[in-house]
């Protein structure tokens, strides 16, 4: 068994790589702005804007991001939207990374203790600034950890982009294989390529949670 | 310090009534508290005292009844047609400027620093000029004695430290009255006597202040006035080395009764 066959294709799975970085980063940023965006609004808002929240996240943490990328692949197309495979896939897993997102922020507001909340309203702070001063910047320390998880397992789900044809490190991982047979060495170093990925985001997350820690 | 007949009135209470769901926690609770004057309230937990002194900054919702704080009316208004209507956020939020609230359990801003939990009032809701609000801020922290501790972060504080950060921290607001909830109730016992003197001094300066308590040597030698409350009704007031040397009620006698005279019923 050698290991020439994966240093060969080396460069064609760092191709697969960078469309893979490319698609993470985009679903990540713009699916936890979206969760916090919709989770900050949600928190503040009246019983039927919450009621609507409360069913997106529970429907799209209820299906898998499979079918949310079949749905979102064969969707557009049926409203007469014509899209690549790549924005289909990019803009249904953001929107599936934004209801995660959307709970564990409304999770760290709520979480944010009632007695910051009176001391900021018995200074006279109003809503909005309440949330600028006291809530956004409590809450965003506890909503760092389950962001991360969210993000990690938004990266390693892009590999299912292959399904509608979108091309990333699996899809070339695949391609290979067919080609060579040596599928334990190829994916192997898929293995690597991932963790490599991912092991520097949670080395900032926990830069993150220090730097917000509030006992320095 | 004898409080005038004729200063005026600052926070007015009439007929307050509150429920939380089926239970009724407050039952037609007036008072009216005078420019200067320092009323303690004294009362059993439960008593709804700790309520009724958050209904004075609309942190509890009412039922029925009305407050005043600077005559301008708390929470609700009542229409042309004698409905009452809740007032909109921004008239709440100004009400609560003119009212200093010190809790418990400090809430002191978990997130900033000691400097920055008293200057953020003034800068973020009154728009005052941050070197002006600096300067007033470390005044007061050097009033409260927490001056050197001003870049510490409430979580480094002791309980004392903290509650008398949380006081400089509501008086930063210029306040007209200041409402202090259980302030010294939270604190290990040797942390009290620091906290108790803090107050003592806005006393003797002149601030307007409620005290829901169970301080007696507090009440006894700081308090203008001393509010017995019990069943969510206040059941005797008076000047206290009067009322609390010669209860009238049965109820206020074995409260009093049960006061340690050192230090005062401390709920666990």
């Amino acid at each position: 068994m050698s290991i020439s066959v994966l240093l060969a294709n080396l460069p064609y799975l760092f191709q697969g790589a960078v469309v893979t970085l490319w698609l993470a980063f985009i679903v990540v940023t713009a699916g936890t702005l979206l969760g916090a965006i919709v989770g900050t609004i949600a928190s503040g808002g009246g019983r039927i804007l919450r009621a609507i929240v409360t069913a997106y996240v529970f429907i799209f943490r209820g299906i898998p991001v499979l079918v949310v990328m079949f749905l979102g692949f064969y969707t557009f197309p049926a409203l007469g939207i014509r899209l690549s495979a790549y924005a289909a896939v990019t803009i249904s897993m953001i929107v599936y990374v934004g209801a995660f997102v959307t709970e564990a922020v409304r999770g760290a507001i709520a979480a944010v203790p009632a007695g910051q909340v009176a001391a900021a309203k018995s200074l006279g702070m109003r809503r909005l600034t309440m949330l600028r001063e006291v809530v956004l910047p409590q809450a965003a320390r506890l909503a760092i950890a389950p962001i991360l998880n969210i993000s990690l397992m938004a990266i390693k789900q892009t590999s299912y982009a292959s399904v509608v044809g979108a091309w990333e490190l699996s899809f070339a991982a695949r391609e290979i294989v067919e080609r060579t047979l040596a599928a334990f060495q190829i994916f192997l170093g898929v293995m690597m390529i991932y963790f490599l990925i991912c092991y520097p985001i949670s080395l900032l997350a926990n830069f993150c949670e220090r730097k917000l820690s509030f006992d320095h | 310090m004898p409080i005038p007949a004729g200063a005026p009135i600052v926070v007015s209470v009439n007929g307050l009534v509150k429920s939380f769901g089926p239970h009724r926690v407050l039952n037609g609770v007036s008072f009216d508290v005078r420019r200067g004057e320092v009323v303690v309230v004294l009362g059993p937990s439960g008593s709804g005292k700790s309520t009724m002194l958050r209904c004075v900054n609309f942190l509890e919702t009412f039922e029925g009844g009305t407050i005043t704080v600077d005559g301008a009316p708390v929470g609700y208004r009542s229409d042309g047609q004698g409905r009452r209507r809740m007032l909109d956020e921004k008239m709440v939020a100004e009400n609560r400027e003119r009212v200093g609230m010190v809790f418990q359990s400090f809430n002191l801003f978990s997130h900033r620093t000691v400097l920055q939990n008293v200057m953020m009032g003034p800068v973020s809701v009154q728009h005052r000029d941050k070197s002006e609000v600096r300067k007033q801020a470390l005044e007061l922290l050097e009033k409260v004695g927490m001056a050197e501790k001003a870049d510490q972060y409430p979580a480094r504080l002791s309980g004392g430290q903290q509650q008398r950060v949380a006081i400089a921290r509501a008086l930063a607001m210029r306040p007209a009255v200041m409402l202090f909830d259980e302030a010294t109730s939270a604190l290990d016992p040797e942390l009290v006597g620091e906290v108790l003197r803090v107050m003592r001094e806005l006393a003797t300066e002149g601030m307007t202040m409620v005290v829901v308590t169970h301080e007696m040597s507090f009440a006894r030698e700081v308090a203008d006035r001393v509010i017995f409350m019990d069943g969510g009704a206040i059941v005797e007031q008076g000047v206290p080395h009067e009322i609390m040397a010669n209860p009238q009620t049965e109820r206020f006698r074995s409260f009093l009764g049960t006061d340690r005279p050192d230090r005062g019923a401390r709920i666990a």
